[in-house]
């Protein structure tokens, strides 16, 4: 072997790491007032990658504890006996998540997309929800783009955005007296929205925002860039990172000593995963916003007591949402008593919400955000901590009408 | 200056990771002449491990620093037995195939045990904070990987040059084939070489626990790193491992404070130029390629 | 000591070596001669173990040593002085010496080598390829006889060499000789080989298509040099 062939090694290795695996949809029919009889609910998301123990296959399960309530609330009375639950991994990339919903409405009978975390694929579901006329109700992905300037009438985002997240903690932190602030975000979509919305967030709140870092993604050394923020003396660094990422990010910062130097640190986008796998020691104190907690309240935590029984483990908001997602599109459903896109679509708009996710919900008509209840929370002590995953303490619940964008400052027309 | 300082610590801690990687790496090809492409799976286990030992036995990182390593020595020789022994008289693409096959196998594995959102890890208590020397502060932790893995080469350097064992292996790096016919057993040394390649990955991991999220695939943006280091290092060449892997450490720190969108990409480019200018590497001699 | 017989080679699907059969006893010295491709330094590479896809028989001291891997040849007192002299870049003078295992109670001390090559003494700390060709050719033959080798294999020990030094590894092939081991040495080099040699094997081709004792040879040194195409 020469250096040679060890260099084509090397790329060839790099290139099987970016590229992905395949897989295929299924056969479909037709009949009745629900083509081909049955209804599928197909979800697509991250089955292997980074996101997968935030949303992943403890998603499909709380999809399934959905259609089992349906079942159960309207037994004979259902409108369509024949539901099926499918999942597919989209890998976090746009193209995969692209192919794979064109084939999920075409072949695989999808009536609904669900989940789809990362914005650039949720951005191509939208794409071909709207090319086919089918619905896609994106509950992981958090840019604002999808009921924004990229809306169409076959999309809903039903847990958060970056706007929810950034105006929690970027206007809570800075009113708390952290009015100077660096941002480090990973340099794609997301991070890019969330750069932005937290940005607006801070200068409205009356802090200002000294540099933004974007970052290499994903990454696992971060010391420097963290370094290069602390040096303009800021009161709290924002970081924009998620998943791995994050962990990275929070162990460097910690490690960092800028904490000695009175720095804060302040999370974008936080999930109960993070806390765990990090150890709740290392996230202590740090506020976050949260779009729902499994222990916030009795019916939260009943249903998340269900989902453990299901699951092993708890709930994140990603699976709450994706439960209530399909709970609610099943209502619509039966409401509208066909599974025609254009029927379901006009139940849903406008529709009240309350359930175990969403608190004084409503699924807006000019833009399909479903806008609810958000919370500011703070990560607990370890020694406030009374059993397994109790990491979180709600500090304020953030009024429907305050966590997200007003409808009026809305870019999207349908 | 204080800044520039800072840097170049936080530049030669991310180095240690990749110079003892490398240093692994380096040594498995000049006996085995085979590429383990499975190093970032061996560093990700090495973190791993440390983190489960500290989950279940309590032992901390100063514990874990002498016990992984030896495990997963044990771990290198049954993969050597099992696996890597049939590679040493084939096609680097078989090598290619199966180490990277291998990585694919332990990433999910760790996968399906442990999820990907990763482990904890709490580092002792002595290595918390910052040192302040002569009005420098500096983060401890890094100091300490820095200077630890520091010590780590040093050691491997006086094997290499003092002992008969470190002889016989820059023999067989340099000429395999004369090694055997002046009397050298080759073969004898091919398992042990690579439990320690293995071992000194693992070893990278444990110190990259407190520091790192430990996920299954945190090792795989590390193994493309890896063999950019390799690659400026030049080939076979230990010392050229050791040296790049401090030396990308630092363009890493340095492309990050100034051309914060560019600091992976600096690597390659780093990479590009040394073949261009010196495509055996930086200390690669031509030998060494056959 | 060494008696090889009906020894074929290939490499994949060529021939390179047809039924060559080459004997060397205890103290003599005898030379392959050929032109460049006659198969000389396949026939080395078969007696030291490191071409493998051969047939018929090499038996080394009384041993059938046909399948022995290369290390054990070594060990049974085969010593490798390669074309190339085989010196070591990344060992210092003194480590390419002490690399290879002593096989036999005639294996030289440190102190007989510096004595006997004393330019390698002052420079025992040096890299072993800082030395000079002809110190090279000297730190090779002297590893093989630091370890008691009881066979030397060497390979065009004369190539590129100026003519003292040439004279001096003649002189070194003749004490070899008189210690009672074997020499088998690769020449084109006529010249050389009609000055130090008992005995000659002509190849050509892959074949011995001539075998001299050096009277012989002496007298048709002519013939041969245009045959060799020197």
């Amino acid at each position: 072997m020469n250096s040679k062939q060890i260099r084509a090694g090397a790329a060839a290795m790099t290139g099987v790491l970016l590229l992905g695996a395949c897989g295929g949809g299924g056969p479909g029919g037709s009949g009745g007032d629900f083509t081909d009889g049955k209804l599928v609910l197909a979800i697509l998301n991250d089955q292997s990658g980074i996101y997968k123990d935030a949303s992943g296959p403890n998603s499909v399960k709380a999809v399934r504890m959905a259609v089992a309530d349906y079942k159960e609330k309207y037994g004979d009375k259902a409108v369509v006996d024949d539901i099926e639950v499918t999942s597919t991994d989209h890998q976090n990339k746009p193209d995969i998540a692209n192919t794979k919903a064109k084939e999920l409405y075409e072949r695989g009978g999808a009536d609904v997309i669900l989940d789809v975390p990362t914005s650039s694929a949720a951005l191509a579901v939208a794409n071909q929800a709207k090319s086919h006329k089918k619905l896609f109700l994106d509950v992981s992905a958090a840019t604002t783009e999808l009921t924004g300037g990229q809306c169409n009438k076959y999309t809903f985002q039903w847990a958060y955005n970056t706007y929810m997240l950034a105006n929690g903690t970027g206007t809570t932190v800075t009113q708390n007296g952290d009015k100077k602030w660096h941002i480090i975000y990973p340099d794609y979509q997301f991070g890019q929205d969330m750069a932005k919305s937290f940005t607006e967030a801070i200068k409205g709140a009356g802090g200002t925002v000294q540099g933004t870092i974007p970052t290499p993604f994903p990454n696992d050394n971060f010391a420097t860039f963290l370094t290069k923020a602390g040096s303009t003396n800021p009161d709290v660094i924002g970081t924009m990172q998620a998943g791995g990422d994050l962990i990275n990010v929070v162990k460097q910062f910690n490690e960092s000593g800028l904490k000695d130097k009175g720095i804060n640190l302040a999370v974008g986008l936080m999930l109960i995963t993070d806390i765990h796998s990090l150890g709740v020691d290392q996230f202590a104190g740090t506020m976050f916003t949260d779009a729902w907690y499994w222990n916030m309240d009795a019916e939260s935590r009943g249903w998340a007591d269900r989902f453990r029984d299901e699951t092993g483990t708890r709930p994140t908001f990603e699976h709450a949402g994706n439960y209530s997602a399909a709970l609610q599109y099943l209502e619509a459903v039966q409401e509208a008593g066909t599974d025609d896109a254009d029927a379901v679509v006009g139940k849903l708009e406008n529709k009240k919400i309350n359930d175990v996710f969403l608190r004084n919900g409503e699924v807006r008509a000019k833009d399909h955000l479903v806008v609810h209840d958000a919370y500011l929370a703070r990560v607990r002590e370890p020694s406030e901590v009374k059993e397994p995953w109790d990491y979180e303490e709600i500090v304020t619940t953030i009024p429907a009408a305050k966590a997200f964008p007003p409808a009026e400052a809305s870019a999207c027309s349908m | 200056m204080n800044a520039l300082l800072q840097y170049a610590v936080q530049g030669l801690a991310a180095g240690s990771f990749y110079a003892l990687a490398a240093l692994g790496l380096a040594i498995i090809f000049g006996v085995l002449g085979v590429v383990n492409f499975a190093h970032g799976a061996f560093y990700m286990l090495g973190a791993v491990t440390a983190a489960v030992l500290l989950d279940t036995l309590n032992l901390t990182l100063w514990w874990s620093l002498l016990v992984v390593p030896v495990l997963m020595f044990a771990f290198g020789v049954v993969v050597e037995r099992l696996f890597v022994q049939w590679l040493l008289r084939l096609d680097a693409l078989y090598n290619f195939l199966l180490t990277f096959g291998l990585t694919l196998v332990l990433v999910e594995l760790v996968k399906q045990k442990y999820g990907v959102s990763g482990l904890p890890y709490k580092p002792p208590k002595a290595l918390q904070g910052r040192v302040d020397l002569a009005g420098v502060v500096l983060p401890r932790y890094q100091l300490f990987v820095f200077l630890f893995s520091v010590a780590i080469c040093v050691l491997v350097w006086l094997v290499m040059t003092q002992t008969r064992v470190g002889m016989i292996v820059r023999a067989s790096t340099e000429k395999p084939e004369l090694a055997r016919a002046l009397g050298i057993n080759v073969g004898r040394w091919v398992t042990p070489v690579f439990g320690f390649g293995v071992a000194i990955a693992g070893l990278a991991g444990v110190l990259a626990a407190p520091f790192r999220a430990i996920t299954a695939d945190m090792g795989n943006n590390f193994a493309i790193i890896l063999f950019a280091v390799v690659v400026i290092g030049g080939l076979g060449s230990i010392v050229g491992a050791v040296v790049a892997g401090f030396l990308v450490g630092l363009v890493e720190a340095f492309g990050q404070a100034y051309a914060p969108t560019f600091a992976q990409i600096l690597i390659f480019v780093l990479m590009a130029l040394v073949i261009l200018v010196r495509p055996a590497g930086l200390f690669g001699r031509k030998e060494a390629t056959a | 000591m060494l008696e090889v017989t009906g020894l074929k080679a290939w490499y994949g699907e060529a021939q390179a070596l047809h039924e060559v059969s080459v004997r060397v006893g205890e103290g003599e010295v005898v030379t392959l001669v050929g032109r460049n491709g006659a198969g000389k330094t396949t026939v080395v590479r078969c007696l030291i173990g490191l071409h493998r896809q051969v047939s018929g028989a090499v038996s080394f001291l009384g041993r059938d040593v046909t399948r022995m891997p290369a290390h054990q040849r070594a060990r049974a007192g085969m010593g490798w002085v390669q074309d190339d002299r085989g010196i070591y870049a990344s060992l210092t003078v003194e480590e390419n010496l002490l690399l290879p295992p002593t096989v036999s109670e005639r294996a030289w001390t440190l102190k007989q080598v510096y004595e006997a090559f004393p330019e390698l003494a002052g420079r025992r700390k040096a890299g072993g390829t800082t030395l000079s060709g002809g110190e090279q050719q000297m730190l090779a033959i002297a590893r093989a006889l630091r370890t008691g080798a009881r066979l030397l294999l060497m390979d065009e020990p004369s190539e590129g060499l100026a003519p003292v030094v040439v004279a001096r590894i003649r002189e070194i092939i003749r004490q070899i000789k008189a210690t009672g081991a074997g020499v088998l040495l690769i020449e084109q080099n006529v010249a050389f080989a009609a000055t130090v040699a008992d005995r000659h094997y002509l190849l050509s081709q892959g074949r011995v298509v001539e075998t001299l004792d050096n009277s012989d040879f002496r007298q048709r040194e002519g013939e041969l040099l245009k045959h060799l195409g020197i």
